[in-house]
């Protein structure tokens, strides 16, 4: 007990120990909403709807969400929960084509499919007479408001008109004010769709268990696996005989959302593993303070103090587990609801369906629990056992890091068919991604013989964490502090040489950089900041909300160039083509009234006046954009071009301004981690005295930090820019460089007379400029730090908080303390639309921050 | 070639740490004797500008060293008390690196460095990094490090704290090779570490000079003012109140304690001859 009050002593450990709690529960949390809270939310397979990327789907002017159509799943699920499973089939089956046919309609009017879908339309009509019935009195209602009796005459005719926008809205407008809630049809629909797929889950269970009897039997019978004695034909065996106890089983229909979440949540796994790992690494604190020796001489030093270990061990396993996987369950069950079902056959979660075991989903989560603690318990005498075989304390972490590693690609990586698998299944990573035994059923082949995976990993369970034990209080009394053969010493002393050949050869500004990158381990922010940057988006796309507007980009793309006489020339030519086209479909309005011409082809016509009256829009639009430059390009004496915007603004709108504050906020967050030990490292280290005291320990030394300073900042700032050009030009030749600037609307009022290339070089050299800036800042605070933490904390502080809070959290006078706000630069130069003035007091004030970091570092630079 | 201090004044808040020093070095070893507190890291501090001064002058042949500035620091080795180190920089890359703070050419740093290394006997550890080195390992590192770039001012504080006495002996003959044409100044609470090599010995009590002279003067002048005496155990905590009482030892079967002091007790016998620097530091310094 004394040994795990020493280890929980420790402030920082319980300050991560609850960091790391509370991640894993908003994520989990964070989780169910990210992915829709396990549902598919797909529409029916006629309907046009499209998914977003956050899971909403949007669709006749609403959205739905996971977490309404969860609502909507609970709802239904209490309607049929307790009917029986055919009862219940058949009910939402034909809940879900009444659903499907209310959603196909609606978007069959919103998509305007005019003379096109007025034979669709008849379709329904015959399909859902009550539904029509219901949707064309809402139509009528409408029709006595802006129509005549003529025009619904015509509708019923299906004539013409819906082809029409206006009226096209118009319906879809009655059709949402009318009897009919279209939004809650969608998540109604979802739900269904949800549950008619557990159900059919939950029917063909039976089918299942009998499939693999009769696989049982076929195979042996007629197969080539038919040799009992082979690898195969154990394997069919014992799969059957495990199967057979689940004969007759009844499976019921219930929420599984809990069950599922909490097991398909990997994340839990490593951060128990990471709370393990802290654990174990604090056994390692009287060797770092040099009382190894102390403590391996006094009476109660060796065997007692293991033993303690171990039951700290223990206590933390199940701690961690009931924290960590306890939290998760309540959670998921909070969300989801589902304790009612807890008494379920385990194998009506769709997900356990292939664990051959004879319990309820309670028992099952209880025996989760209990291996769980197991596996943990294992895991943590497996890292104890490896730093108590490494003296080094150095060397034990790293070789943990490398046996971890090791583990992990062999689990991942390496083949089921694969000859080695054995290295795949017998591998702690068996153990932590315990849920995995339980959600796939597998065996694999021991010198012909089948093993199931999930039955030896338990059986081995409490041998193994026995044998470790035993290991481990072993290892810990036997083990002397002294004396020891070091051969990983031996090895490193070799490395170090020729590091130190390289090493030689730097000057200061090298060292400067050696001292940030691997003294100060800033290589491992850089690799992070590498994999974090790539994973960032740079460009937004920018949706075209009607077939105006992407005619008229068409247009713009097809005429891009300068907007002279000679460019309305060539509008006027396509709109008189466009007319030609209007005259065209008049003439055959009459010559199909005549019955000179069938359905068919005048619906050719019909089409081809539909995209022309479309086209003359875009076109008027391109035309006005074209006057609208010559008359700017008058005014403020620039060459008037017509360009595509939508690249640029893309990468460098509004629409683009939450990419480029993240990627502003992670170039910041890596800077200040890389340099907020600059200064504080050589005061903690004691070192600074003595750098003061040579030559060019003064000036020559600080002028090299901010050198250093200045390269790191250029990497950072080369990543993520680089990126975001390169999502500009990939798709986007760079041959609009050289056009005015004022030609792109959102730039426009930039007061400043250059071409599109040159504002590009003076936002690119002024986000340099910024982030250099925050460079100095996280220097000049590091300077005024004598400890790295306080240094760390008091950067990130300065840096990062104030933007996380103005942009995640909304805190508005956070704005004006914003690094990122200035490191994006586009909202300085163009605020609101294109004022630099008020962008000048954000450059002001990092330019005086900046001073006054540099004047810190000047004065500060002594002991 | 000296180094001259007038009127140094330093003080930290309201407690003065250097009361109105005034001293010359010249070449040769100075030691410095001082107990905790007395001012010797201040000195150093000042010396090396590691901290600013209240009043004074730090005057190297003549000119103020802050004019100076780095060509003073260029003649400057300095061995700071405190064990300050990269950690993970092995003894020759950081070698490497204080050369080049020293404005070194490689070759010539590679040459004093191997020298060097040699010296503090480290040749074969010099690729260990410095975080895995004993104390006495990184104390001669620091040494090392001080005596790179041929320095005609080297100011040394505790240089033999952690070493064993073959290492000691080692160092302070190296230091007292070293020490011609040059100023050294060492602070040191080990009184046989400079009493072989010293030149000069100052002592310093709460910020001011207490003593200045030879080994051979100091020790002459404290003749007359140590004695011996035999003294039951019950009556030392006594003696020790009423005088400053140096080695309690035993002899014949009785205690005996040699007294340090203008007053000594009658009953005691003077001591003529051996005298050491320990009488001269209790003398000077004790309470």
């Amino acid at each position: 007990m004394r040994e795990f009050t020493r280890i929980f002593h420790n402030r920082r450990l319980l300050a991560v120990l609850l960091l790391i709690f509370l991640t894993n529960g908003f994520l989990f949390t964070w989780e169910q909403g990210k992915e829709s809270y396990g549902l598919d939310l797909s529409p029916p397979p006629s309907v046009f709807i499209s998914v977003g990327a956050d899971g909403q789907m949007p669709n006749h002017g609403t959205e739905i969400t996971g977490a309404a159509c969860y609502q909507a799943y609970r709802t239904w699920l209490s309607k049929v929960r307790d009917m029986p499973l055919t009862e219940a089939g058949i009910c939402l089956a034909q809940e879900k084509e009444r659903l499907s046919g209310i959603l196909e309609l609606a978007d069959l009017l919103e998509t305007r499919g005019g003379l096109y879908g007025q034979d669709k339309l008849n379709e329904y009509r015959e399909k859902f007479p009550e539904l029509t019935q219901q949707l064309e009195r809402g139509t009528a209602d409408l029709a006595q408001l802006e129509r005549d009796d003529a025009d619904l005459a015509q509708l019923e005719h299906g004539d013409a008109d819906l082809a029409q926008p206006e009226r096209g809205d118009a319906d879809l407008a009655q059709l949402e004010r009318g009897d009919l809630d279209l939004a809650q049809a969608q998540l109604d629909y979802a739900a269904v769709n949800n549950l008619l797929r557990q159900i059919t889950y939950l029917e063909g269970y039976d089918a299942y268990l009998s499939s693999i009897q009769a696989n049982k039997e076929n195979m042996l019978t007629f197969s080539i696996f038919n040799d009992p004695n082979s690898f195969s034909g154990r394997n069919i065996l014992k799969t059957a005989a495990e199967f057979d106890v689940l004969q007759g089983i009844t499976l019921k229909l219930g929420a599984d959302g809990a069950v599922n979440a909490f097991m398909s949540f990997p994340l839990t796994d490593y951060l128990l593993l990471a709370v393990l790992a802290l654990i174990c690494l604090a056994f390692l604190e009287e060797r770092k303070k040099g009382l190894w020796s102390i403590v391996h001489a006094t009476p109660h030093g060796r065997l007692r103090l293991a033993w303690q270990r171990g039951a700290t061990v223990l206590g933390t396993s199940v701690c961690g587990v009931l924290l960590l996987y306890g939290s998760n369950i309540l959670l998921g069950f909070f969300i989801y609801g589902g304790w009612e079902d807890l008494g379920r056959a385990v194998q009506s979660v769709e997900i356990l369906g292939t664990l051959p075991v004879l319990c309820s989903v309670g028992s099952f989560l209880l025996r989760y629990f209990f291996l769980r603690i197991g596996a943990a318990f294992l895991m943590g005498l497996l890292m104890w056992l490896l730093l108590l075989a490494i003296t080094n304390v150095k060397y034990t972490i790293v070789i943990l890091a490398v046996f971890l590693t090791v583990e992990y690609v062999l689990y991942t990586f390496l083949p089921v068919q694969s000859v080695f698998n054995l290295f795949k299944y017998f591998n702690i990573f068996t153990y932590i991604s315990l849920s995995e035994l339980y959600v796939n059923y597998l065996n694999i082949n021991l010198f012909g013989y089948p093993l199931g995976i999930r039955s030896q990993s338990q059986l081995a369970l409490l041998p193994l964490c026995a044998a470790m034990a035993a290991g481990c209080l072993f290892l810990h009394c036997h083990k002397k502090p002294f004396g020891g053969k070091d051969l990983l010493g031996r090895a490193a002393y070799g490395i170090n040489r020729v590091c130190d050949c390289l090493l030689k050869r730097l000057r200061m500004l090298g060292m400067e950089l050696h001292k940030t990158l691997f003294i100060q381990k800033g290589i491992v922010i850089g690799v992070v900041f590498v994999y974090a940057a790539a994973g960032l988006s740079y460009t937004q796309n920018i949706p075209v909300y009607s077939a105006v507007d992407l005619f008229a980009k068409q247009y713009i793309i097809a005429l891009e160039g300068v907007a002279d006489d000679a460019l309305l020339e060539k509008m006027d030519r396509l709109q008189a083509d466009l007319d030609g086209t209007i005259d065209a479909f008049e003439e055959a309005k009459k010559q199909y009234a005549r019955g000179d011409l069938s359905y068919p082809q005048f619906d050719v016509y019909a089409r081809e006046e539909m995209t022309a009256q479309l086209k003359i829009d875009a076109l008027a639009m391109v035309r006005l954009r074209a006057e609208n430059l010559r008359e700017l390009g008058k005014q403020k004496g620039f060459i008037p071009w017509l360009l595509d915007e939508t690249p640029y603004e893309s990468v460098y709108g509004e629409a683009a301004q939450g990419n480029q504050q993240t990627a502003a906020l992670v170039s910041i967050l890596a800077l200040s981690l890389l340099l907020a030990g600059c200064m504080a490292y050589e005061r903690q280290s004691g070192i600074a005295c003595l750098l003061v005291s040579t030559p060019r320990g003064r000036r020559d030394v600080l002028l090299r930090k901010i050198g250093a300073a200045a390269l790191l900042t250029t990497v950072v700032w080369v990543l993520p820019n680089a990126l975001e050009l390169w999502g500009l030009f990939h798709t986007y030749a760079p041959h609009t460089l050289s056009v005015p600037l004022q030609n792109l609307s959102m730039l426009e009022r930039f007061p400043l007379r250059c071409n599109i290339g040159g504002f590009m070089a003076l936002l690119y050299g002024l986000r340099w400029l910024m982030l250099f800036g925050c460079a100095l800042i996280v220097l000049g605070i590091s300077q005024r730090s004598r400890r790295l933490e306080t240094a760390y904390a008091a950067v990130v502080s300065v840096t990062v908080l104030p933007s996380l809070l103005y942009f995640y959290i909304g805190i508005a006078p956070m704005k004006y303390l914003s690094l990122a706000r200035c490191v994006t630069v586009m909202e300085l130069l163009v605020p609101g639309g294109g004022s630099l003035g008020a962008g000048l007091p954000a450059i002001l004030t990092m330019v005086s921050a900046c001073g006054a970091a540099l004047w810190s570092l000047k004065r500060g630079w002594r002991i | 070639m000296k180094l001259e201090i007038k009127n140094l004044t330093k003080k930290y808040g309201r407690q003065l740490a250097l009361n109105d020093l005034t001293i010359t070095f010249e070449p040769g070893i100075c030691g410095i004797l001082g107990a905790n507190g007395a001012g010797k890291s201040t000195m150093m501090n000042l010396l090396t500008d590691n901290i600013t001064r209240d009043a004074g002058e730090i005057l190297w042949d003549g000119t103020d060293i802050l004019e100076l500035g780095k060509t003073f620091r260029g003649l400057l080795g300095y061995m700071p008390q405190q064990q300050g180190f990269y950690e993970h920089m092995t003894a020759q890359t950081f070698l490497f690196y204080m050369a080049e703070l020293k404005g070194l050419s490689k070759k010539q740093a590679g040459q004093e460095i191997d020298e060097l290394l040699e010296v503090t006997n480290l040749t074969d550890v010099r690729h260990k990094k410095l975080g895995g080195y004993s104390g006495g390992m990184k104390q001669r590192v620091l040494l090392a490090q001080a005596l790179l770039g041929d320095p005609k001012v080297v100011i040394l504080d505790e240089p033999t704290a952690g070493l064993d006495p073959k290492e000691r002996i080692r160092i302070r003959n190296f230091i007292s090779a070293f020490s011609r044409d040059r100023i050294i100044l060492l602070a040191t609470h080990i009184v046989s570490d400079i009493e072989s090599v010293a030149d000069q010995i100052m002592m310093m009590k709460t910020g001011t000079m207490v003593g200045m002279g030879t080994p051979a003067g100091l020790v002459e002048s404290v003749s007359g003012k140590v004695s011996e005496l035999s003294c039951l155990p019950e009556a030392l905590a006594d003696m020790q109140t009423k005088y400053r009482v140096g080695n309690v030892f035993q002899r014949k079967g009785q205690t005996w304690i040699r007294v340090v002091g203008d007053i000594l007790p009658e009953e005691g016998i003077l001591v003529e001859d051996h005298l050491s620097l320990e009488d001269v530091y209790l003398y000077y310094l004790g309470e």
